[in-house]
């Protein structure tokens, strides 16, 4: 019971702490090492969540707060306590020492862990799960990156940034009775939902997170979500989920292995267990306590196996955040519905790198600063034909500052649109190859190759349909940027006039 | 020959009786042997969690209708809620959050069509004062909190809490420095301003003076970002709604208020300034303004159009486009 951790009480101002340096970062949130000075200078992690960017509704973060306060569990991380800051949220949770698994994995183990590592972490996850579940939560938003690690060993499911309840009356709903039960809305991270959750009109309960527990599995085991080389649509993946089968996804990922070296071997009690988490039907898949009694459980090692085994090899939290940051990751660009651990947020959408691209399109941001400009240009041209008197100058000696900045901006957008354009035409490449491997599997009736064919064709459609998106995104942009640099120019060369003429004066 | 040693199973309403003779229990024996203690806690634990299982079914049963009205009618029948709600401090932490569910299940539960809790909370009116106190204490406020929002899902009841000194008290827990407290009071406080749209119709214009005093100084005027940010949106959220149509007139007539939203259109927080818009526009689209309020709006008028004109949401939004030309119009007009 809580009564034991409640007696330390940490301090509700920010005074009290001393932020040590950056362990992770995201869209709206940015977690650090921090001690608190009144209790003896003790080690915690402080989550700064910027309440001002739009994703960060305030309702979801009340939720969040509250599902932390509430839930006590040796597998799930608890919040210490959170205040605001000025704009900001601070939730002071627990250090955990060694990250995330999904870090953990990326820089150490690309390939996947080990299977008696698997066993102990997942075992750990479902305590977790089965507490979750027999409160009534649902977490929504289980993989590698939401399990974080602790020096010892001891391992904790985070992230309630998309739990719910299936006990709180939601206000939308709050006029019939007990209909809180199921979600609509979508929530989760694409590539370990569960088909009932893409399919959002369902519903949904408890069973959606044995799934991504399986699909959690299976990064544990390959070092990637299955089908995470897949662009990440949601059509697109409606219709690959609601034919996924455990053996599409080993043979799948065996083959990548192939590719790379020998062939994992995984064992049968390891691969059946897998597959019960994976059945299209909720009603089939086990509950977290069932699963618990699953022999391949049995004889699971303990953490002290998994410190000696795994985290011994693996660099501290903080040397790998420095390391992406001089690899030239942007952390900023990441998505983070906000974990305590850091780098995981890049790879929110798994280990694909396309994604960091299309985070960087996210629509939000950049487009604010698009219109800007826009608007910038016309009052510049404006400006420009109604001549200068003294004060349109100054201010146009102000905008013209902005626009150089803004230049560079596009400059630098330019590029990353170029790769993601050719990035999507290798992912194009890649699906028909994946395709064509399905549709020419043996033992299958004409029907299903008929079907197959049809909806391959489907994808290279809706694919092609992006690419010429993109390519027409392209074209607008570099528009935009000559029409931006033309101004540029006449702004410089106006200036010099200005200088020139001020110079002559004198 | 086997059924004749299984005890019979428990009625719903065995299973309430048992729980109120332990909550008697533990009030009065708090003091008394450990050993003794635990295993009657550990029991009370076990009845509270049956409970939440008969009410919201398992992952093996969905709820009966006809066990959830027994025990519906049992519980209230007694003085349960009462005992419940006063040894909730007394609870380890997963049986109060089972009894705040428990609670807050009740409130929707009909016998014979009607909602019966209601009347016992007509009748014990006290225990809403007891559930608003929760928030001067972290280890209960969340759950006394989550069991006060159910409470005044019922229209009498929240009148109760609208007109009593409770309602002052919320304007100190929404600025708490601890955050789920906080927000869980201000959550409350919302819903209390919403609900129940003819009640809080009168409650604005029969409170009028004292409410918003305290609401401009206390939560406008707040040196708190987030209690800024949420004050502002409600009173948007109050002001727009129909039957409150009175109240707002008499809002936007005032030059003291007209002051507050426009040091708050000046934010540096984006999503202030744009919930202070939406009530900013009222005061301008009002066709009857008062002298005062013009001449306030002519002498800026320079300032708020080059304010407006810069002024720009983060997605594309219609509705705000043409309110904001709207009041870019009105006020060039002036």
């Amino acid at each position: 019971m809580t009564e034991e951790g409640r007696k330390i009480t940490y301090p509700l101002d920010s005074g009290s702490y001393r932020l040590l340096y950056e362990v992770g970062s995201g869209v709206s949130a940015v977690v650090y090492k921090a001690t608190c000075l009144p209790l003896n200078s003790a080690v915690v992690a402080i989550k700064a969540i910027d309440l001002e960017r739009s994703r960060a509704n305030l309702d979801d973060v009340r939720r969040e707060a509250k599902a932390m306060a509430l839930l006590s569990h040796p597998n799930i991380l608890q919040a210490h306590c959170s205040f605001t800051v000025n704009s900001h949220l601070w939730v002071v949770m627990p250090f955990m020492a060694a990250g995330s698994l999904h870090s953990i994995i990326s820089s150490l183990f690309p390939d996947g862990l080990p299977e008696p590592s698997i066993a102990i972490v997942l075992k750990e996850i479902l305590h977790a799960l089965s507490y979750l579940h027999d409160q009534g939560h649902i977490h929504r938003d289980i993989k590698a990156g939401n399990i974080l690690v602790d020096s010892d060993g001891t391992i904790k499911l985070a992230d309630f940034g998309v739990s719910a309840s299936i006990y709180e009356s939601h206000p939308s709903s709050s006029s019939t009775s007990s209909s809180s039960s199921f979600f609509n809305d979508m929530a989760g991270t694409p590539y370990w939902m569960a088909p009932e959750v893409i399919h959002s009109h369902v519903g949904y309960g408890i069973k959606a997170d044995i799934w991504s527990f399986g699909i959690t599995a299976l990064e544990l085991a390959h070092g990637r979500p299955p089908l995470s080389h897949l662009p990440l649509s949601k059509s697109l993946m409606m219709r690959i989920t609601s034919r996924l089968r455990l053996e599409d996804a080993h043979e799948q990922c065996a083959k990548e292995n192939d590719k790379k070296k020998k062939k994992k071997k995984f064992s049968k009690a390891f691969k059946e267990m897998v597959a019960s988490c994976l059945s299209q039907d909720p009603s089939k898949r086990p509950s977290a306590d069932k699963l618990l009694r699953h022999p391949f459980f049995k004889n699971c090692k303990s953490p002290d196996y998994f410190v000696k085994n795994v985290l011994q090899a693996v660099p501290t939290v903080e040397e790998r955040f420095k390391e992406r940051r001089i690899a030239g990751g942007h952390p900023d660009e990441a998505d983070s519905g906000g974990s305590a651990s850091p780098p995981v947020k890049n790879r929110r959408v798994s280990g694909w790198n396309f994604n960091e691209d299309v985070f960087k399109l996210d629509p939000v941001y950049p487009e604010e600063i698009e219109d800007k400009c826009a608007i910038k240009c016309i009052q510049l041209s404006g400006d420009e034909l109604s001549n200068g008197d003294q004060e349109g100058n100054e201010e146009s000696k102000v905008e013209e500052e902005d626009l150089a900045k803004k230049a560079i901006l596009k400059e630098s957008l330019v590029p990353n649109l170029v790769s993601l354009l050719s990035s999507l035409e290798l992912q194009r490449g890649m699906v028909m190859d994946v395709l064509a491997h399905c549709g020419c599997k043996d033992g299958q009736d004409e029907k299903v190759r008929e079907q197959r064919e049809q909806q391959l064709l489907g994808y290279v459609r809706s694919l092609q349909q992006t690419v010429d998106d993109l390519n027409l995104q392209l074209q607008r942009e570099m528009k935009r940027n000559r029409e931006l640099e033309e101004a540029l120019d006449r702004l410089r060369r106006k200036s010099s006039e200005e200088q020139q003429r001020a110079i002559s004066t004198s | 020959m086997k059924g004749l040693f299984k005890s019979k199973p428990r009625t719903p309403a065995d299973v309430v009786r048992q729980m109120r003779d332990l909550l008697i229990y533990v009030d009065l024996n708090w003091n008394s042997q450990e050993a003794k203690r635990e295993e009657k806690m550990a029991e009370l634990n076990k009845n509270i969690r049956e409970m939440k299982s008969i009410l919201y079914g398992n992952s093996e049963a969905e709820p009966l209708s006809e066990a959830c009205a027994q025990l519906t009618q049992e519980f209230f029948k007694g003085n349960t809620l009462r005992l419940l709600i006063v040894c909730l401090p007394k609870l380890n932490l997963e049986a109060r959050k089972d009894a705040t569910q428990v609670v807050a299940n009740l409130q929707r539960q009909q016998v014979h069509s009607r909602l019966i809790a209601s009347d016992y909370l007509e009748a014990n009116k006290d225990l809403l004062d007891l559930l608003v106190s929760g928030y001067e204490n972290m280890d209960i406020a969340l759950h006394y909190g989550a069991m006060l929002r159910e409470c005044i899902r019922h229209q009498s009841i929240a009148r109760y809490v609208l007109e009593s000194e409770n309602m002052r008290k919320f304007f100190n827990s929404i600025q708490l420095p601890n955050f789920d407290i906080a927000s869980d009071a201000s959550a409350t406080f919302k819903e209390l301003l919403t609900r129940h749209k003819s009640t809080v119709a009168e409650f604005l214009s029969k409170n009028y003076d004292w409410f918003f005093k305290e609401f401009n100084s206390k939560l406008l005027e707040s040196p708190n970002y987030i209690t800024r940010r949420q004050a502002v949106k409600l009173l948007g959220d109050t002001l727009l709604d129909r039957s409150n149509s009175a109240v707002m007139v008499r809002y936007v007539s005032s030059k003291d208020n007209l002051m507050i939203l426009m040091n708050l259109l000046r934010e540096t927080s984006k999503n202030i300034q744009i919930e202070a818009f939406h009530v900013f526009k009222l005061f301008v689209a009002n066709q009857n303004k008062p002298q005062e309020i013009v001449s306030i709006l002519v002498t800026n008028r320079n300032k708020l159009l080059r304010l407006l004109s810069d002024f720009k949401t983060d997605k594309e939004d219609e509705q705000f486009e043409a309110d904001k030309a709207q009041v870019i119009k009105e006020i060039a007009a002036l």
